[in-house]
């Protein structure tokens, strides 16, 4: 399908800085990609930002939920006096602004009533703000019908985003130096020298994804699963006890409830460290003074490794990340880890 | 606004953002970016500025601008859609050049910090002396591409922005682009003086003749050429005159500018015999008789940019272009010219035409007009993506600076792939102020190889001082015990002085030059060393730390002597007796010097690593992101 979109002159002028950087054909099929984004916190709308700009066909932003003070911390797509209504409503028109090309529009529903066959619609489901059962529902869904899913959240000064492409065929610049012989015979050799150049060469690879739950459901007790822990960024257990937080009590740490949910996270660490094979004070408890809202920097950082990543995905090109990346802004880490094979 | 949100920094930091004032400089691609960051994280006053306005091609990545805002001040603008975001933040924008002396000293000691969104370094360099002077730290970062950093830059802290050598643009022998072209880029950079001689400023380093110097000449071949250049002056009687003069006297007629430049000019370089004994030659073309064959494109392209033109379609082009830049040259009246501008359409397709035509000349591959705009305009490709995560990262060191946690500071680099120790986003240890550095050392001092009887003060003032420099109303003095004054930034005071050769004010081997920049509250001593000829003709060469390139003589030397380096024996020699008589070494080439940039090693981080324990050293080469530290200036 993509092949048969072209780009107009218009298309052309717009994405000039970006076309000279992935090609014509990587636009070509970027223009071509029908996106979801499930959840229009700040990072929903770092991601939708990004990915609008970069000119897919179609994005739609679902969320049933509404917008609160926190927002204000982070999104920057909803116009501050709309506390109370819906973000995915609220968002629209903003997003709209940033590229009247591309075809957006919001669903209100909740992610969680949506039938199977809904994800059908889309090349690419991007969820953030969800609970883990229902990241591990989607995720199944897109495999089984070839959908790029990823899968994101920020938590105060942490950050994560999983990237589960299936079988994900890419192609990629490799450079190699050389020199030009033919051109270059008649030079005296202190020219000849500066005739060396690097010349790219396009190859085709390819990758194997794994499930989200191969990597949460991960035994790190194994001798196996111990040495791989020395590698593995601790965010990803941090992670895992906010994942906890929000599986458990059906809604996210917030700031208007601070000292308790604080006090929550701090007892419900040791269980979850636990029950995937750590000791019970592996991570320290001290990450629960810094995960409440979502901070603007955070979620652009993590929405631009999210953003890029989409965009690798439709367009086929450049190695992807597999298939987590974690950035915790308090020792200012950026890891890329694959877990869960 | 996080800050103003109990519960989401802690108490310091909170009060920190809440009391602070910052200056973003340049509301472009990272600006935008960052601005959003700031008024969101609660930052309560931001200042920003930026000269520039809003362009179609910005649209892909600067989100605060929209269709309806091109042609607008991008300060402007940025200021009222960040202001959607944050009602409550301060935000005040500047349409204006950060080089201004409006933003003096007192201007910067305003802030708490200062953050660069700059995409040229002499701008960046600039902020760095404002921020050295006002003691004000600074957030220095860039991004191409996929690539990206950032760094702090705090005095006597941290490095500074000058500290390194900065590696020079990359040039071109003056015989490659002249007569000798081996690449598309010589075509191109050869079309681009081509359209300076015909319509901007006449520039002699921008000659687009045969070069009858060309050093591979020398010997029995170059008397050839000298004999045949009396010929050909003759034959075209065009050298005595100025190009420009000449081809508006043809009324920039295409037929007989081609011929000129693509006939006759050709069949001149053919006859300097020695170049082509083990080249293919050139071949040169006729208006009349142009071949009509297509260059193969590999497939079919909609855009018309990204095809392939043949000759002929390049010969139509070039006298379109031709016609459409004299009409502009017309409208600007007596003593007008044109600078040339990849966004200005036939000054784009003047130089994708001649480019094109000369490459088919040389038998070099052609290149489509959206290639040549990549190289004739230094274009750095940029997407919001990168952006983003910069100026997240911009942020994040900024909350560190603001309490003043200095030895937490990190210079992070945005890789495009992770590293062995799986960081995307790699940081490194700032290094310490370089005791050497021309900018930031308590007494700079710097190097200027140079010929005092062919350098006038104005070339010291325009190319030297400012260009390379980086001064912007400097005054000089000679150290000479009377304290004669060269320079003066007061305008008119040292006219007089401005056609004169440096020799002719007793300025020879050793003299100390002072320069007094006011605007940076900047001082620097210049320490001039003259030469009789320096290497590839430059004009003049800035070396910041002596001690290494002394380090480095004794190597060279003996490389010399074994070759003479393309050098004719009498050259040779001259240069070896110049350099007894200065007991310094000056022959070595500007590329050693960025050799001893690349070959420095920065210090990974030291601290035990997040990455469970295990403090492995490793070591990571600036060269690795030199390359992307700076963008290209044009
Ligand atoms: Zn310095």
């Amino acid at each position: 399908m993509a092949e048969q979109i072209t780009i107009t002159e218009d298309e052309a002028a717009l994405y000039d800085r970006q076309i000279r950087l992935w090609g014509l054909d990587a636009q070509r099929r970027l223009r071509a990609s029908r996106v979801l984004l499930i959840g229009l916190r700040g990072l929903g709308a770092e991601v939708a930002k990004n990915i609008v700009l970069a000119g897919i066909k179609s994005l739609t932003l679902l969320d049933h939920t509404v917008v609160t003070e926190e927002d204000a911390c982070s999104q920057f797509l909803v116009p501050r006096q709309d506390v109370g209504k819906n973000r995915a409503e609220s968002s629209l028109h903003r997003v709209q602004q940033l590229n009247p090309m591309v075809d957006v529009q919001a669903d209100i529903s909740n992610v969680g009533d949506k039938p199977d066959d809904y994800f059908l619609n889309f090349d690419v489901v991007c969820a953030t703000c969800c609970t883990l059962t229902l990241l591990h529902r989607i995720d199944e869904i897109c495999a089984a019908h070839k959908i790029k899913f990823f899968a994101g959240d920020v938590f105060g000064f942490y950050g994560y985003m999983f990237a589960d492409l299936g079988f994900h065929e890419y192609a990629e610049d490799v450079q190699k130096t050389k020199a030009k012989e033919n051109i270059g015979e008649g030079e005296p050799a202190t020219k000849k020298a500066k005739i060396e150049e690097l010349e790219t060469h396009v190859v085709k690879k390819s990758a194997t994804f794994t499930r989200l739950s191969n990597a949460f459901e991960f035994d790190w007790g194994t001798t196996e699963g111990a040495k791989k822990l020395k590698r593995t960024p601790n965010t990803f257990f941090i992670i895992q006890v906010l994942l906890q937080f929000m599986e458990k009590f059906s809604r996210r740490p917030e700031v208007k409830t601070l000292l308790e949910d604080r006090q929550a996270l701090e007892e419900l660490t040791p269980g979850v460290l636990e029950k995937i094979g750590l000791k019970s004070d592996y991570i320290s408890p001290e990450f629960a003074r810094s995960c409440f809202a979502e901070l603007s920097p955070v979620c652009a950082i993590v929405g631009g490794v999210l953003g890029q990543e989409i965009i690798k995905a439709v367009s086929q090109k450049d190695r992807p990340h597999r298939n987590f990346f974690f950035f915790n802004g308090i020792d200012g880490s950026g890891l890329v880890d694959q877990i869960g094979d | 606004m996080a800050a103003s949100i109990f519960g989401v920094f802690d108490e310091v930091t909170q009060n920190k953002i809440i009391s602070s004032k910052v200056l973003v400089v340049g509301a472009g691609g990272i600006g935008c970016e960052l601005l959003k960051n700031l008024v969101l994280s609660g930052f309560p006053d931001i200042e920003i500025i930026d000269l520039d306005t809003i362009d179609v091609s910005n649209l892909n990545r600067q989100f605060l601008f929209r269709k309806e805002h091109v042609g607008k001040s991008k300060a402007q603008v940025a200021k009222e859609s960040a202001l959607h975001f944050n009602p409550d933040a301060k935000i005040t924008a500047y349409h204006d050049s950060i080089m201004s002396s409006d933003y003096d000293l007192e201007f910067f000691k305003k802030f708490d910090l200062v953050m660069n969104a700059l995409d040229n370094r002499v701008a960046r360099n600039h902020v760095n002396r404002m921020c050295l002077a006002a003691d004000k730290p600074l957030i220095e970062s860039g991004t191409a591409g996929y690539l990206g950093q950032v760094s702090v830059i705090k005095k006597t802290v941290t490095e500074c922005y000058e500290c390194q050598p900065q590696a020079a643009q990359k040039t071109f022998p003056g015989c490659t682009i002249r007569n000798t072209p081996s690449e598309p880029i010589h075509c191109i950079v050869w079309a681009k003086h081509l359209f300076n001689q015909l319509f901007g400023e006449d520039d002699p380093d921008q000659d687009v003749s045969p070069d009858t110097a060309d050093p591979e000449l020398a010997g029995e071949a170059g008397k050839a050429a000298l004999e045949s250049e009396a010929k050909a002056d003759a034959a075209g009687g065009i050298k005595r005159k100025s190009t420009q003069a000449w081809a508006m006297e043809t009324g920039y007629n295409a037929e007989k500018l081609f011929n000129k430049f693509f006939r006759d000019d050709i069949k001149y370089l053919l006859s300097m015999e020695a170049l082509w004994k083990k080249r293919k030659p050139p071949v040169p073309l006729d208006w009349n008789n142009l071949p009509q064959d297509v260059p193969a494109t590999t497939h079919q392209v909609a855009i018309c940019d990204q095809r392939l033109w043949s000759v002929q379609e390049c010969a139509d082009v070039f006298a379109k272009s031709l016609s459409s830049l004299k009409e502009e040259l017309i409208k600007q009246g007596e003593g007008g010219m044109l600078v040339w501008d990849k966004d200005d359409d036939p000054a784009m397709d003047f130089v994708t035409s001649a480019a094109n035509i000369r490459a088919h000349i040389f038998g070099i591959p052609s290149k489509t007009r959206f290639d040549v705009k990549s190289m004739a305009g230094n274009i750095i490709p940029a997407i919001a993506t990168t952006n983003a995560i910069i100026a997240g990262l911009i942020v994040m060191e900024g909350l560190k600076v603001l309490r003043e946690e200095f030895d937490k500071c990190k210079a992070v680099f945005l890789n495009r792939q992770p590293n062995s120790r799986k960081k995307l986003l790699v940081p490194c240890q700032l290094e310490k102020p370089n005791p050497k550095c021309y900018v930031c050392a308590p007494k700079p001092e710097v190097t200027v190889i140079l010929n005092t009887h062919k350098i006038t003060v104005k070339v010291l003032e325009e190319k030297i001082i400012k260009g390379g420099l980086g001064m912007v109303a400097p005054d000089v003095e000679i150290d000479d015990g009377k304290g004669t004054i060269l320079i003066s930034s007061e305008e008119g005071e040292t006219e007089e002085n401005t056609e004169k050769f440096l020799e002719q004010f007793g300025i020879n081997n050793g003299v100390r030059l002072k320069c007094d920049d006011f605007l940076q509250n900047y001082n620097l001593t210049i320490i001039i060393y003259h030469r009789d000829k320096l290497e590839e003709d430059k004009e003049f060469q800035i070396i910041g730390d002596v001690s290494e390139i002394q380090a480095k003589y004794l190597e060279d030397k003996e490389n010399e002597d074994k070759q003479p380096n393309g050098l004719t024996e009498k050259q040779a020699t001259e240069a070896a007796t110049a350099v007894e008589d200065e007991d310094e070494v000056m022959l070595v080439e500007e590329e050693e010097i960025q050799q001893i940039t690349v070959s420095k090693k920065r210090k990974h981080d030291e601290e035990p690593e997040v990455v469970n324990g295990d403090t492995v050293k490793k070591q990571r080469l600036i060269s690795d992101v030199a390359e992307h530290y700076d963008d290209i200036i044009s």
